[in-house]
């Protein structure tokens, strides 16, 4: 039986408070095991990057418990939970949130040097993971310079180069088409073999979905049964 | 007049301006209305924004001030001190009194005027100088102001006002009037016997202390030395001149305004119906009040030019930071822009938004500007009142005389407006350029098109051409030197325009950067180049500053990667590694225009605050030098009355004195016309020294004296030189005033004055002789303080200066000099011997110029409010702009702590390099003004940078750019990054 990286447990998120507020998450409970493609899918505005964020530690929540790895990450300060983030997590958004006056290699190298490595090491693995993407004829460009197949790849690549234990994804091939799409799922598809990192990927995509091991599916801030 | 038709220019131009936006706005109305949303939007945004715009007009308002209140505070003294004498009738003597004259011609001149109903009184006086010796409280007090004159002949003139109130027609027979100055010198009080000295002695008796009003303060303004009044035939008997006069004061109707006003019509009617007295008497009619004014409106607008030329600085400063604002304030509104031209918005229509922002922000900051300017002019005032009461002025009169014009307002307001509205407009301009999609989609603009360098190109070529012919017929000759340094200037741009087509732009740029600082700053090349023969004031220190810190950045901001790499280097493995360091690092290198723009408003205002405060300690630093200079190491100038040929033989008898005083230097003056050929307003009046050719030791100028010489004739030597002055027939020497004017530390000589360079030949005649002699100047001194021309003693004799009423002295080492010049005053009462302190008055004069210095620093320190802002603005833009990459960094694990850190470290580096090359630049320009020749010859020799007020320029600006980006940091490092990083669009 694998083992539980992610567990909720009774997860409710409510933004703002009063007449306002909404509850995004209504009391999940969820297990992601080690190691597996998870994909996340639901119609729009269900509270699917509340869930990913809430879960990775980038947000609060309102009730409830999320232990990653056997420990809460809620119950951490700031320093601690950033400090867990660059050691153990890595994301992938829609719209890529590269640094747009860094290069391709130097936006794939900053994870490296907020963990702590040094510059030279940085430099190598962050060459190393792009050409094995297929950017290596890329390295010094600037994410303007870049298509926007390329540019995820980067940031892929960004997500990827420290090998956390959990790639957080929400809606990675949202911006792409067609072609651009399969490429990034099938890359998430060869890393996630490789490495055996624990992928969640918040998508709409069915096709991306069925690249994935197991399917989610939320509705109104829960997930189907 | 010239002032109002400039404002009815200035109203009319902002009518026009408004009126074509109103026009604009009905043509636009979905425009229009777009921008008065957009300005409403925030309170405190726009608060914000009229503060960034409002330097302009802030300056430009708080130089009118302070030019409006030097002008009123020199009225203030100048109708005190001429009252209600609108014209003279007079003879200048050469030695510098008044010629007397029968009074019979006063008697012919109310003749002929008795009809003429434009003049209102009509007073014959004596005006001449005398001693006093208090019997009471036992002071004497040497060369007060004489005025004799007749209570009931000069009604016109306005009365006497008692301390106590009362008013007094005049001084009564056997009495005399005092004013507070001589009071307070002689310790007097109505009642006391008091002794008057002038040819003759009188008793007298104190009848009244007379404040210093428009009558009590005649001539003096009620500033030292003090006026004694007495009727008109005591003052012919202490003067011994019966039936004789020497000044007849004539008042035109109406207020003293309006007498000075009606003085050049009064006067020409006075010069043609007079015409047979003046001619039969030697007289000459002068129109004191008017022209006393002129030169005060002169010399406030010398002031006035100091103020804004200095602004400029802050003024470009502020410029760069309202094109900062505004680019800020368009990429804020990408996103909406982009929507609003998709939904078919044309660009024009966007331009029309901005530009309806625009007028409504000029608008409203020129106004506030005005509002600041005026209160920020009073402190500046308040602050030169402090400083002038060295000189004798109390500050209160300063602050009374403080004044805004409606002129000044609206100069202030329109001009503020129109360069905030040019600004604008440029801003607007280039915010509209956004292309829709890279709006939407947040794409960095991209380089420019060859297009572009094209016609750059094409532009470089034509600033090429026009500065070469600008340099070529400009850089040989006596124009100001701006004019070959700023076509210079346009030469290196205009070629690295053009070369900018064919080359790489960090190649071109480099060396473009790199010649125009070396053009501006490395004076030799001027000498070499230039010439010597240029003028030059103040504005050339603006020209070589802009030019200077332009290029240095220019140099920096095309190479900002490698200065990153160095800045790196220089932090060790940490500069390599560390995450906070890169990104802190990039932001700044790798958008160059806006770090320029930045960099470009703190290095010009840190170059401002150093390069002035730099002035003040380099003058104050060789204030020893340029006392030396002026005093030629004598203690006192004297003159008496009486002339004291043997001055020395007696002060060697009076066992106090023998000891006080090691020299005593007779000297003959007088007052001459000079003409110096090229001169245009031939001649000049000036005075004439000269001391006997053989006197033994103590007695001798031509050995005792130290004044130096700028230049001598072949280069002699100053004693070689100083001894042909006292043997060879027919040579002179001239003081600095002559020497061609340069820049100067020091600010150089105020009025048209004759310049001449050694070997040339004057003529010098006593005033109202036919008698002038041809000299040749051997040499020109270092000194200003004894305006003049010292002749050849038998030179001097063959025009009739023979009489020695004029000395230097010196004191022996550690005697005080108020003692010796007490006793020597005592000593020599009855020859009415006065005695200056030259050393004292010229440190105070010295003092008082480092003040006005310290003013100015604190004016141009304003500028540091510019700098302080443009942070705080581009600290905050990147706030908003970088919202979602702060969200990235900290979903990658950077903490609160590594954002603000960053965000400290980026701005420390900016903020350094700012205040480094200004600090570098500021005293290169101090040390270059230093070395200048004309600055050798005015006694600075040495350079003293002020390192402690750098030191605190540098850690003020320094912490005030933290204060600024302290909530902007703050701001970003709680963005909460699920926030951040949000897909919203
Ligand atoms: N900061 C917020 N404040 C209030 N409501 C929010 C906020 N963020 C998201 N929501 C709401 O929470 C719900 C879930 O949003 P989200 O997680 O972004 O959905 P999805 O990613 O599935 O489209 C939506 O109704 C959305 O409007
Ligand atoms: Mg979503």
């Amino acid at each position: 039986m694998p083992e539980s990286v992610v567990v909720g447990r009774d997860v409710w998120k409510v933004y703002g408070s009063g007449d306002t507020a909404v509850p995004a998450l209504r009391g999940i409970n969820v297990d992601i095991l080690r190691g597996e493609i998870l994909a996340v899918m639901g119609p729009s505005g269900c509270g699917k990057t509340t869930f990913l964020n809430c879960f990775s530690g980038l947000d609060d929540i309102s009730r409830g418990q999320v232990l990653v790895e056997g420990t809460d990450i809620h119950a951490m300060p700031d320093a601690k939970k950033s400090d867990y983030r660059a050691r153990r997590t890595g994301f992938v958004f829609q719209s890529y949130n590269l640094l747009p006056i860094l290069s391709a290699e130097e936006n794939v190298e900053m994870p490296l040097l907020i963990a702590g490595r040094s510059a030279q090491e940085a430099r190598s693995d962050a060459r190393a993971i792009l050409t094995e993407m297929g950017l290596g004829d890329r390295l010094a460009h600037r994410p303007s310079e870049l298509s926007g197949g390329q540019q995820q790849r980067v940031s892929l690549a960004r997500a990827l180069v420290a090998h956390p234990a959990i790639v957080w994804a929400d809606e990675p091939t949202g911006n792409l088409d067609a072609e651009g799409s399969r490429q990034v799922t099938e890359l998430l598809r060869q890393l996630n073999r490789n490495f055996h990192q624990t992928m969640v990927v918040v998508t709409h995509d069915a096709e991306v979905a069925a690249a994935c091991d197991r399917t989610l599916h939320m509705r109104d801030g829960l997930f189907l049964a | 007049m010239a002032v109002s038709s400039t404002v009815a220019l200035l109203l009319l131009i902002l009518v026009v301006v408004f009126a074509v936006t109103g026009v604009l706005a009905l043509r636009h109305r979905l425009a229009f209305r777009i921008a008065m949303r957009n300005v409403r939007r925030g309170r405190v945004r726009t608060a914000l924004l009229i503060g960034g715009l409002l330097v302009a007009t802030t300056i430009v308002s708080g130089s009118l001030v302070v030019g409006d209140t030097v002008q009123q505070l020199s009225y203030h003294y100048t109708y005190l001190g001429a009252g209600y004498d609108d014209e003279a009738i007079r003879a200048l003597s050469p030695s510098g009194g008044f010629l007397y004259f029968s009074y019979s011609a006063y008697t012919e001149v109310t003749t002929a005027l008795s009809g003429y109903g434009h003049v209102t009184g009509i007073a014959p006086e004596i005006v001449d100088s005398a001693s006093a010796y208090d019997q009471h409280t036992g002071i004497p007090e040497t060369a007060l102001n004489l005025i004799g004159v007749n209570g009931n002949q000069s009604t016109a003139l306005g009365s006497f006002v008692a301390d106590n109130g009362t008013q007094i027609s005049g001084p009564a027979p056997g009495k005399v009037l005092i004013d507070d100055q001589t009071a307070s010198a002689l310790n007097a009080t109505a009642g006391d016997p008091l002794v008057l000295y002038g040819q003759t002695k009188l008793p007298l008796v104190v009848q009244a202390v007379v404040q210093e009003n428009v009558r009590g303060a005649f001539i003096t303004g009620g500033l030292s030395p003090g006026n004694v009044f007495v009727s008109l035939s005591t003052a012919q008997i202490l003067e011994n001149q019966p039936g004789k006069i020497n000044y007849i004061a004539i008042t035109n109707t109406g207020s003293q305004a309006d007498g000075a006003a009606s003085s050049s019509s009064v006067s020409a009617y006075l010069n043609s119906t007079l015409a047979p007295t003046l001619a039969s008497y030697g007289l000459t009619v002068e129109t004191p009040l008017e022209t006393s004014l002129t030169q005060a409106t002169q010399s406030s607008q010398s002031t006035l030019t100091i103020f804004l030329v200095l602004g400029l600085f802050s003024i470009v400063a502020g410029a760069m930071l309202i094109v900062g604002i505004f680019v800020m304030l368009a990429e804020e509104r990408k996103g909406e822009m982009g929507m609003l031209r998709a939904i078919g918005m044309r660009r024009r229509e966007l331009v029309y938004t901005y530009f309806f922002e625009g007028v409504a922000y000029a608008a409203g900051s020129a106004l506030a500007g005005t509002a600041l300017g005026v209160g920020i002019g009073y402190f500046l005032c308040y602050l030169a009142g402090s400083v002038l009461q060295s000189e004798g002025i109390p500050q209160s009169v300063f602050l009374q005389s403080f004044t805004v014009t409606p002129e000044s307002l609206v100069i202030a307001y329109v001009v503020g407006f129109l360069l905030t509205l040019v600004t604008v407009v440029v801003a607007c301009r280039r915010a509209s350029r956004l292309n829709i999609v890279r709006a939407i989609r947040d794409v960095p603009e991209p380089a420019p098109p060859v297009r572009t360098y094209t016609f750059l190109a094409y532009l470089g070529a034509v600033m090429l051409l026009v500065g070469a012919l600008v340099y070529a017929t400009t850089y040989r000759g006596t124009t100001d030197i701006s004019y070959p340094l700023i076509s210079g200037a346009l030469i290196i741009l205009g070629a690295g325009l053009v070369a900018a087509r064919f080359l790489k732009n960090r190649i071109v740029f480099t060396t473009v950067g790199v010649a125009l600082a070396v053009w501006a700053g490395w004076v030799p090349l001027h000498g070499f180049l230039l010439g010597t023969n240029h003028s030059g004031g103040i504005f050339v220190v603006f020209v070589e500053g802009i030019m200077m810190v332009g290029g240095t950045l220019m140099v920096l901001l095309f190479n900002a990667n490698e200065f990153a790499a160095l800045l790196r280097a220089m932090l060790g493995p940490k500069g390599q590694s560390s995450p906070v360091v890169r990104v802190a690092l990039d932001y700044p290198t790798r958008q160059p225009t806006r770090t320029a723009v930045s960099l470009t408003i703190f290095a010009l205002v840190v170059f401002t605050m150093v390069a002035t405060a730099g002035f003040g300690a380099t003058l104050q630093g060789n204030l020893n030098n340029l006392v030396a200079n002026e005093s030629g190491g004598y203690s006192f100038f004297g003159v008496s009355q009486v002339p004291l040929p043997n001055l020395w033989g007696q002060i060697e008898s009076n066992s106090t004195l023998a000891k006080e005083f090691v020299n005593a230097v007779p000297m003959a003056t007088g007052l001459v016309d000079v003409s110096v050929s090229g001169y245009a307003a031939n001649p000049y009046q000036d005075s004439v020294y000269a001391a006997p050719a053989t006197s033994p030791g103590a007695t001798d100028f031509y050995t005792t004296n130290q004044f130096a010489f700028a230049s001598t004739l072949n280069g002699t030597s100053a004693s070689a030189t100083y001894q042909e002055l006292a043997t060879t027939p027919g040579t002179a020497i001239v003081d600095n005033y002559y020497a061609p004017q340069t820049t100067s530390i020091t600010g150089g000589s105020s009025g048209p004055h004759p310049t001449l360079s050694v070997g040339a030949t004057i003529t010098v005649a006593p005033l109202l002789s036919e008698k002038p002699v041809r000299v040749t100047v051997i040499g020109i001194l270092k000194e200003t303080a004894f305006s003049g021309v010292w002749l050849n003693p038998s030179t001097a004799a063959s025009i009739g200066f023979t009489n020695l009423t004029a000395y230097f002295l010196t004191v022996a080492p550690g005697v005080s000099t108020t003692h010796a010049a007490q006793d020597a005053k005592r000593a020599f009462f009855a020859a009415g011997l006065v005695l200056f302190d030259i050393q004292s008055l010229i440190a105070i004069s010295i003092n008082t110029t480092d003040g006005f210095i310290g003013l100015l620093e604190i004016f141009v320190g304003l500028g540091l409010a510019v700098g302080i802002a443009a942070m705080g603005i581009l600290a905050l833009r990147a706030v908003v702009e970088r919202r979602r990459q702060i969200g990235m960094l900290r979903a990658m694990g950077f903490t609160q702590s590594m954002v603000l850190r960053t965000y400290f470290l980026e701005y420390t580096v900016l903020t350094l390099v700012g205040v480094a090359v200004g600090v570098v630049l500021g005293v290169l320009i101090v040390y270059n003004l230093t070395v200048s020749p004309s600055a050798t010859t005015e006694g600075i020799t040495t350079f003293v940078a002020p390192w402690a007020t750098i030191l605190e320029i540098a850690v003020i600006a320094y912490l005030l750019v933290l204060v600024a980006i302290a909530g902007p940091s703050l701001r970003a490092a709680r963005l909460p990054p699920a926030e951040a990083v949000r897909t919203t669009e």
